[in-house]
């Protein structure tokens, strides 16, 4: 039996807002797999890891496990399904900036052909377990699928498990941590072994008694040597940012500018450290629990899905018909983004699907009642930023602090100007991440011409010394021929 | 512990449909004690107010029903007929509403966009304007008018058998010859229910009771209030200690406009500093001025001044008293930006 200990967390989140939770709506009903979809879709650049480049070609067979993308940050992406690569085209993709990409479309054979990786033995060190998790495809399936290889530096001393889930709607890590607790906690304990973690945090709101209850028995179960911190949150949006949760577990306010890693603590989804323990058995990420919810599905529920699923396939699966939707929302409602083309295939981070009639009100004009400083969790003042950036400066609203904004969008809910605060800032931080690259560039071209400079006033001189030099010799070896002659004279 | 609502999704016009409910017990504390002229007012003013607005958006080509359903013009209305002379004349009444709504407001782009509290801004310019009609006409509780006298001070037969100046104003002029024995034997305050100034403490205790519920409902923080009446206090009492040249307390904070403003004037959001912090700066400033323009300036309440003249200091204090940034070590401080 593991440690562990379950305590209420002392902390209290500042700002914040409590949302309807809307949980009950998909978790009444039992998580089941979808039927496989006629075709698969992976977009090429847009699944997770960065840009990437394919593996395939169009009229390849492949088998369920087989690399089909390899990203820049070199993790892979393998067919969720066996079957036959059709196409390599552009296509309608799920993703916040970019309507459609360049992807792989697969049509499943309905065969069980496997390929998968070797399962790994222990003791493994750190870096077979990061080669594992790049061949395996292991990014952070809470929805931002940043490569998880990448936290994993030596030094870490916690592990912290994101159980909070703390969006409306959403209960794809809630239905995880009942049906795949084992998977989690293995997941937890091998990467902990790995990487010399003695403390495992898990931080969960206090709306999920039955996971908690599963994670219990799990422990009770397991031989790990960890010791495990459940810390049980009072349920508010949005105590899982992670920002947030570092510092109501652990108390540790993570620096503008760093990430909790730099502070020696690692944050990893549920998902992620049970898609983990798969992976050391040679399993890669092939599917995962999608969250099919709202008011306008019929059947409300929580499936496991092929990666590549299209969206309208799983719109069906709840029995609902996808031309009575216009657009779904992907990810949960404070969050999430809106996906109009539903022939566009979940990715790893796609953990829930939101399908809901709301009506947005007309927006009216800022009386900087304040609202929204008071529910900005990290005591932003949206107002005044927002006034900013309508009036297009840019600067001033920097200067604000629209860089910490951690966009979750508390401020849009409470505005009784139904003003789209949260967009404007997401808007804002790209420009102004655009601005900072540019300045980052025309620094560089600046030092590179600088340095051409450099380069060239130096190859003048050394010129020069050479020309000197060479006159001088001359000169004296002149000198020297008149000498002789005046001799021999 | 009272569990007191969350931030629930509201829209503008709930929070001004919630202002107005919280001014009524103060309008019908007012109403009892200073007759039905303060109807009138209301009456008036509110008209004015939908009115100009109306006019000002359609002069602005912006679309009416958003701006008339929202309430907001007729939150300025109610706020200035509130602030005005309670046996004010109807153009009194009627040009002071109107230049909140477009002097105040329209002229600077409106809903939101105001540097001034419109309000405030009427009520000073008629105090500039009509200086006698502002500091002469107002109700003495102990005389409350009946319909008939009150409708003909409104239509500008004000009756001098009712009317006279506030009791702030009295400390300054009548009371000042007066020790602070004599001062007290007035009528107003040897005949008040809670022995404090007959009428105008049930008056202040009404907006008081609206303006906690206000609080309680999120709608404004404490800051604001706290703020101004503490200054008040603060101040006042320190120079209470000579009690026959002083303007006593409790006079300071029921008397005038105190509790009236620090409820429901100072919150506007748009006019006033937005942070916690700032606030409470705000506030204290306008509690700073009110008290020095009360006892050295020229006129009888002093809250519409200070409450401009803080305006205009709101976006300096929000430079400086930007909370602290989770992950900073300190609070950005001053302006920023090169536009």
């Amino acid at each position: 039996m593991a440690e562990y200990q379950i305590r209420r967390c002392d902390r209290q989140l500042e700002g914040g807002i409590h949302p309807e939770t809307h949980k009950d709506l998909s978790t009444t009903e039992p998580c089941v797999f979808v039927d496989d979809p006629k075709r698969l879709v992976f977009p090429i650049h847009f699944s997770g890891g960065g840009p990437g480049e394919a593996l395939v070609a169009v009229g390849d067979t492949v088998s369920q496990g087989t690399p089909i993308i390899k990203c820049q940050s070199g993790i892979i992406h393998v067919a969720s399904r066996a079957g036959t690569v059709i196409d390599i085209t552009d296509h309608a993709i799920t993703h916040p900036s970019a309507n459609q990409s360049a992807s792989i479309i697969i049509e499943p054979s309905g065969l069980k052909e496997q390929s998968y990786l070797d399962p790994l033995v222990w003791p493994f060190d750190a870096d077979t377990l990061r080669d594992r998790a790049i061949e395996a495809g292991i990014l952070g399936l809470g929805g931002a699928g940043f490569p998880s290889f990448k936290k994993w530096s030596d030094g870490t001393q916690t592990l912290i498990i994101n159980a909070a889930e703390c969006e409306p709607y959403l209960t794809a890590d809630d239905t995880l941590m009942r049906i795949d607790t084992h998977s989690m906690i293995r997941g937890a304990c091998m990467l902990s072994r790995t990487l010399d973690i003695k403390t495992i945090v898990i931080g969960i709101e206090d709306n999920k008694p039955e996971a908690l209850e599963a994670i219990e028995d799990a422990l009770k179960e397991s031989r790990s040597d960890c010791f495990f911190d459940i810390v049980l949150l009072d349920t508010k949006y949005p105590s899982g940012s992670e920002r947030h949760l570092v510092w109501l577990t652990l108390g540790i306010e993570v620096p503008t500018g760093s990430r909790s890693v730099e502070l020696g603590v690692i944050v990893h989804n549920p998902g992620t450290l049970a898609a983990l323990s798969r992976a050391i058995d040679g399993k890669p990420i092939t599917d995962r629990i999608v969250t099919l919810t709202g008011e306008a599905l019929k059947a409300p529920k929580n499936v496991i899905a092929p990666i590549g699923t299209p969206i309208n396939h799983l719109i069906e699966a709840t029995d609902t018909s996808p031309s009575s939707l216009t657009s779904i929302t992907v990810g949960g409602p404070m969050m999430g983004y809106a996906v109009t083309e539903f022939t566009a295939g979940i990715t790893k981070t796609t953990n829930c699907l939101l399908a809901r009639d709301v009506e947005i009100p007309p927006e009216s004009p800022c009386i900087r009642c304040g609202a929204c400083a008071t529910v900005c969790p990290i005591r932003l003042q949206p107002q005044q930023m927002v006034f900013a950036l309508k009036g297009g400066s840019l600067d001033l609203a920097v200067h604000e602090g629209l860089g910490d904004c951690i966009e979750c969008a508390a401020c849009n809910a409470v505005c009784p100007s139904h003003i789209p605060l949260a967009e404007w800032f997401r808007l804002g931080r790209f420009e102004a991440r655009d601005q900072a690259n540019e300045q980052r560039l025309a620094s560089e071209a600046r030092e590179r011409f600088e340095a051409r400079n450099a380069r060239l006033e130096r190859i003048a001189q050394e010129q020069e010394a050479k020309r000197a030099a060479r006159k001088a010799k001359t000169a004296d070896a002149l000198e020297k021929a008149r000498k002789a002659r005046e001799q021999t004279a | 512990m009272i569990k007191r609502p969350d931030y629930p999704p509201r829209d503008t016009a709930l929070v001004m449909r919630m202002v107005l409910i919280a001014l009524i017990p103060g309008i019908v504390a007012m109403t009892v004690f200073f007759g039905p002229g303060v109807l009138f007012n209301l009456t008036a003013a509110v008209l004015t107010a939908i009115v100009s607005e109306a006019l000002c958006l359609r002069l602005r080509q912006r679309e009416l029903k958003p701006r008339l359903i929202d309430l907001s013009a007729v939150l300025t209305g109610v706020l200035i007929a509130l602030a005005l002379p309670q046996a004010a004349p109807w153009w009194l009444v009627i040009a002071a509403s109107a230049a909140s709504v477009i002097l105040g407001k329209h002229l600077y782009g409106g809903l939101g966009q105001n540097p001034v509290n419109p309000a405030m801004l009427g009520y000073a310019l008629m105090l500039i304007s009509a200086p006698v009609a502002m500091t002469t006409l107002w109700i003495n509780p102990l005389t409350t008018p009946d319909f008939l006298t009150a409708w003909s001070a409104f239509l500008g037969h004000s009756n001098d058998a009712v009317t006279g100046a506030t009791t702030l104003d009295l400390y300054k002029t009548e009371f000042r010859a007066l020790t602070a024995t004599e001062a007290s034997r007035n009528p107003l305050f040897t005949q008040a229910h809670l022995g404090f100034i007959y009428g105008y403490e049930w008056v202040a205790l009404a907006y008081l009771a609206g303006g906690l519920w206000l609080i309680y409902q999120r709608v404004i923080t404490w800051h604001t209030p706290v703020g101004l009446l503490t200054t008040l206090l603060v101040i006042s009492a320190f120079f209470s200690f000579d009690p026959d040249t002083a303007t006593p307390v409790w006079v300071h904070l029921i008397a005038g406009a105190g509790i009236f403003a620090a409820f429901f004037i100072l919150t506007d959001p748009v006019s006033g500093a937005t942070s916690p912090k700032g606030r409470l700066w705000f506030a204290i400033g306008v509690g700073i001025l009110t008290y020095l323009i009360r006892t050295h300036g020229q006129y009888p309440d002093a809250i519409a001044f200070a409450v401009l003249l803080m305006n205009f200091a709101a976006p300096m204090i929000d430079h400086y008293t930007r909370p602290r940034i989770m992950g900073r070590e300190a609070s950005v401080k001053g302006p920023g930006g090169q536009s």
